[in-house]
């Protein structure tokens, strides 16, 4: 793919983030509630003191004019004030978001090494015991409600066999100075290994809980594409070229079964991002799903909004990053 | 030409009845069929099954465990919550609350997405570019994260939760609908149609809609299942239906405060959403292969 | 080292599917001589491409080959294991597909297709160690050069969809004939092709069969291919072996109505100002076939005696034809 279209592509995005943006300024602006009074709250102001906050926060603007001043300060990463924090919002969600990003990638690793075998092994051995096995799990992997699954494996682990943590991201005692916020590189680079598996141990149910659905998804898509490939003429030709078994199944399906698993997993990793609301809130994470949940219950919208539009924007940016790769994977496809 | 007007709808008749009949012959997809109807007399006949009412409590009952451990009693099977309210008559009026929801969210999602789609695909210009530029922008948001923004937004209660989740689920009716119907538009019946001077309604709900609707009850099905889902995802966080009104999701809430030493609280409540969700998509799926010769092996 | 390199006899293959089984071959013999190009024709479904995939080991489930014997260059191939089935495969028999564009891996280079093959089959190279991947290079090279893709060193690296159709055609015959194989499989080698490149393609076939001594199997169902470029030809239809002889006396004086048939419905081979007739009817389904000829239904010249088995009768010196009146013309 040349560079032009690239950037064309990228350009297109520009409508959608507008579009994005304008509906969560939207949805946040009609929220019933006065951000002021909320930001008073019980202390007593004068109708001066009041009047001179509201216009500090730009409430007295018209609206339209709102949205550009929320548009430009967006751009330069200004959500404004977190009211229950009292400190930027943006100061706020960068410190969750380490924790969030973490767990998301391990749960991506899960799916991945677990449903990219298991989607190859059933389609190698269609209608075998295993494959039957496969097709049930992945039925039930994406019926399974998270949060309670999450639930599930916290009273089997956690509370009955003691073997795993019940809340939170490392213990008291496995707290290290932090280099890079990713507590499984952190601990080490610091040289404890006995704190990694401490962190270890806190993110393997989270993890395995929010990668779920993905790697039932991943599993059966994996499982299609490589029954399509393998039926595909280069197959039969590979086979009459008197090729080993494994390099046709490895060198010659796979690297062709594999493009589409990859471009789901691109946009499946989006889907991710929903479910981090779920499982921080079960598992105790703190991280920016929790943070968003919390924030709503103690009205705190400035973050809310934030965080929405953050989500929204890492969502389109993943889906955008599943059409190059599907693009780039696929020598055929030119776009 | 006149013909084809008459013949198009008949011949998609018997497909439909061909159809049905495959959808019969998988036993696995009829059984579940029956587990989903048996949910929603459930839903419909609550009052009359539940052993008592969901909402009353009794501190005695306090986390009284299922029957069959010590300390139970069947008067109440699978036990009692924090407040003594039993458990089986707060899921029973639960399934209430989950397929209401459900059906009513894919009701009105799929007729805004019929028509949106149908608007689109057939009278293309600028219908089209405004209706798949909102698809688009609402494609941009995580689910859940949309749903919880309105929520915040617009605050608790039933009828907002349809509107939270119906506000993006009829984008993918739409999206199913506006890609049939472009396909559909140039076919000869449609063009006689045209030729023989129909009105673009005309066209739109008597020609083109009965012609594409196998795809789109089949994507609604396959839908339902995530809508359920997604309320109770929002009534766990405590953003949807408020209590006292017993629903899954909450329910599952209620007891992770207890998970030590009651584990019943949230088990079976998330055991019946289970269910349900996986008789939609095994049934849903019965229908896809059945309807769609897509997917037929 | 005897003048046959392939002996198929009584072959049945058939698959298992949900409305029955499907006899897609039903006693099929074949006889390929040493360095002579075979063409077998028939329509699609008269298990002429299911005949060849069998002598390969290639039938997929729900298909197998349930009977018969296949002896190529002296060896049983039906005894060999998977492991011999494939060090056969690609070096004594090779075979290539009607389309390229579906036959070359797309994700792969064309190179790295090529070089697999003599991967696969190492003792054909001499170099060992270090010298072994220039030597798989400069083989490589040579066979795009032989079949005459020019700049060939240039273009190892690059993928099938950037070269025109008809020199991936030639891309797939290079990796089918790297190995050197006595046998060559032609699997409708030129539906794929525009016509002014069809000639040329095999052209390309015929040069190199004589310079590699080799033998072809010529499948296809243009009875004008077979005309100008086999030395013999076999007719199947629905899952037999109909007619077959040299190719100048079946397409002289056919004598199978089903062959005169296919030649009547040839433009080019039919006289001029005569209609060209298509067969009517259709190839009978392969389930629960009766005992009789199994061309009947279609057949303007069947009489009673056609309602029972017919086998195969002898109109000339190696030529032999399926019918009841071959006997009555030929005693």
């Amino acid at each position: 793919m040349s560079l032009g279209k690239l950037l064309e592509r990228l350009l297109q995005l520009l409508p959608v983030l507008l579009g994005v943006s304008l509906i969560v300024f939207v949805m946040m602006t009609l929220t019933p509630g006065d951000p002021v009074q909320i930001m008073i709250g019980d202390q007593s102001v004068t109708a001066e003191q009041e009047a001179a906050l509201r216009r500090d926060l730009g409430l007295d603007r018209p609206i339209h004019e709102r949205f550009f001043v929320f548009l430009g300060n967006a751009v330069q990463g200004d959500f404004g004030q977190s009211f229950y924090h009292r400190r930027p919002v943006s100061d706020v969600i960068a410190e969750r978001l380490p924790a969030t990003i973490e767990l998301s990638l391990v749960a991506l690793l899960v799916a991945l090494v677990t449903s990219i075998p298991l989607g190859v092994l059933a389609a190698i051995r269609k209608n075998s015991f295993l494959d039957r096995i496969a097709t049930v799990g992945s039925l039930l992997g994406v019926s399974l409600p998270g949060f309670w699954f999450g639930i599930l494996l916290l009273l089997l682990f956690a509370v009955n066999l003691h073997w795993l943590p019940v809340s939170g991201r490392i213990g008291y005692s496995s707290e290290i100075a932090p280099i890079t916020h990713f507590l499984l590189i952190d601990t080490l680079l610091r040289g404890r290994p006995d704190a990694f598996l401490d962190a270890l141990s806190h993110i393997i149910l989270p993890a395995i809980t929010l990668g779920l659905p993905m790697t039932a998804i991943l599993m059966r898509v994996t499982r299609t594409s490589m029954l399509e490939v393998l039926r595909q003429d280069y197959v039969t030709f590979a086979e009459a070229k008197g090729l080993s078994r494994r390099r046709i199944l490895f060198r010659h399906a796979l690297k062709n079964a594999l493009i589409p698993t990859v471009s789901v997993a691109a946009i499946e990793t989006g889907s991710l991002l929903g479910g981090n609301m779920i499982v921080e809130t079960v598992f105790g994470w703190p991280g920016l799903g929790r943070l968003v949940v919390e924030s709503i219950f103690l009205r705190n919208y400035p973050l809310v909004q934030a965080a929405v539009l953050f989500y929204a924007v890492t969502y389109v940016l993943l889906n955008f990053i599943a059409d190059i790769l599907y693009t780039v994977l696929n020598p055929r496809v030119r776009l | 030409m006149s013909a084809g007007v008459a013949t198009a709808p008949r011949a998609a008749d018997s497909i439909f009845r061909q159809n049905l009949r495959n959808f019969a012959g998988n036993r696995l997809a009829v059984a579940s069929a029956v587990v989903v109807l048996l949910f929603v007399l459930i839903a419909v006949f609550a009052p009359l099954i539940a052993p008592h009412n969901p909402n009353e409590t009794d501190l005695f009952l306090r986390l009284q465990p299922p029957a069959w451990l010590p300390g139970g009693d069947w008067s109440y099977p699978l036990g009692c919550d924090a407040l003594g309210r039993d458990i089986l008559s707060r899921i029973i009026y639960g399934t209430r609350i989950s397929i209401f929801i459900g059906a009513a969210v894919i009701l009105v999602a799929t007729t805004i997405g019929i028509l949106a789609g149908l608007a689109a695909g057939y009278l293309r210009g600028w219908v089209d570019v405004v209706i798949s530029r909102v698809v688009d922008i609402l494609l941009g948001f995580p689910y859940l994260i949309f749903a919880i923004g309105l929520m915040a937004m617009m605050g608790p209660g039933l009828l907002n939760i349809i509107l939270a989740l119906a506000y993006k689920e009829w984008v993918i009716p739409c999206r199913v609908v506006r890609g049939e119907t472009l396909a559909t538009r140039e076919l000869e019946y449609v063009e006689a149609a045209r030729a023989l001077g129909a009105s673009r309604g005309h066209i739109m709900m008597r020609e083109i809609l009965p012609n594409i609707l196998s795809p789109v009850i089949v994507v609604s099905t396959i839908r339902m299942a995530h809508v359920i889902i997604l309320e109770a995802s929002l009534s766990f966080l405590g953003l949807g239906v408020q209590p006292p009104t017993a629903s899954w999701g909450s329910m599952v809430a209620d007891g992770r405060a207890f998970m030590l030493e009651a584990w019943w609280v949230s088990t079976f409540p998330g055991l019946a959403i289970l269910l349900l969700v996986l008789a939609i998509n095994v049934a849903s799926q019965g229908l896809r292969d059945a309807f769609d010769p897509r997917f037929q092996e | 080292m005897s003048e046959t390199l392939l002996s198929v006899r009584d072959l049945r293959t058939v698959f298992e599917t949900r409305a029955g089984m499907v006899r897609a071959v039903d006693g099929v013999d074949v006889e390929v001589r040493r360095g002579e190009c075979l063409g077998v024709v028939g329509e699609s479904g008269s298990g002429k491409s299911v005949t060849f995939a069998s002598v390969m080991g290639l039938v997929r489930s729900p298909g197998r080959v349930e009977g018969g014997e296949i002896v190529f260059d002296g060896r049983d191939l039906r005894a060999l294991n998977p492991r011999q089935m494939r060090a056969v495969r690609g070096r004594d028999i090779a075979m290539t597909m009607q389309d390229a564009l579906t036959a070359l891996n797309p994700a792969l280079t064309v190179g790295e297709q090529l070089a697999e093959v003599l991967e696969a089959h190492d003792d054909t190279l001499d170099a060992r160690g270090g010298g072994r991947a220039r030597a798989i290079r400069e083989r490589s090279v040579e066979m795009l050069g032989l079949v005459g893709i020019p700049s060939a060193d240039k273009r190892l690296g690059q993928y099938p969809h950037e070269f025109s159709g008809g020199m991936r055609q030639r891309i797939m015959i290079a990796i089918a004939l790297a190995c050197r194989p006595k046998l060559l499989i032609a699997d409708e080698p030129t539906t794929a092709l525009d016509v002014t490149i069809q000639a040329q393609v095999l052209e390309l076939i015929s040069d190199i069969r004589r310079k590699l001594q080799m033998s072809v199997v010529l499948i296809t169902h243009d009875l004008g291919i077979v005309a100008e470029h086999c030395d013999r030809v076999m007719v199947m239809y629905a899952g037999q072996v109909v007619e077959e002889g040299p190719t100048a006396q079946v397409i002289g004086a056919p004598r199978h109505p089903y062959t005169r048939g296919l030649l009547g419905s040839i433009p080019r081979l039919s006289l001029r100002g005569q209609p060209i007739r298509p067969i009517e009817g259709q190839v009978p389904d392969l389930i629960d076939l009766p005992p009789q000829c199994r061309f009947y239904s279609r057949c303007s010249e069947r009489v009673d005696a056609c309602l029972k088995p017919i086998a195969m009768r002898e109109a000339a010196p190696g030529h032999r034809a399926r019918c009841i009146h071959v006997a009555e013309q030929q005693p």
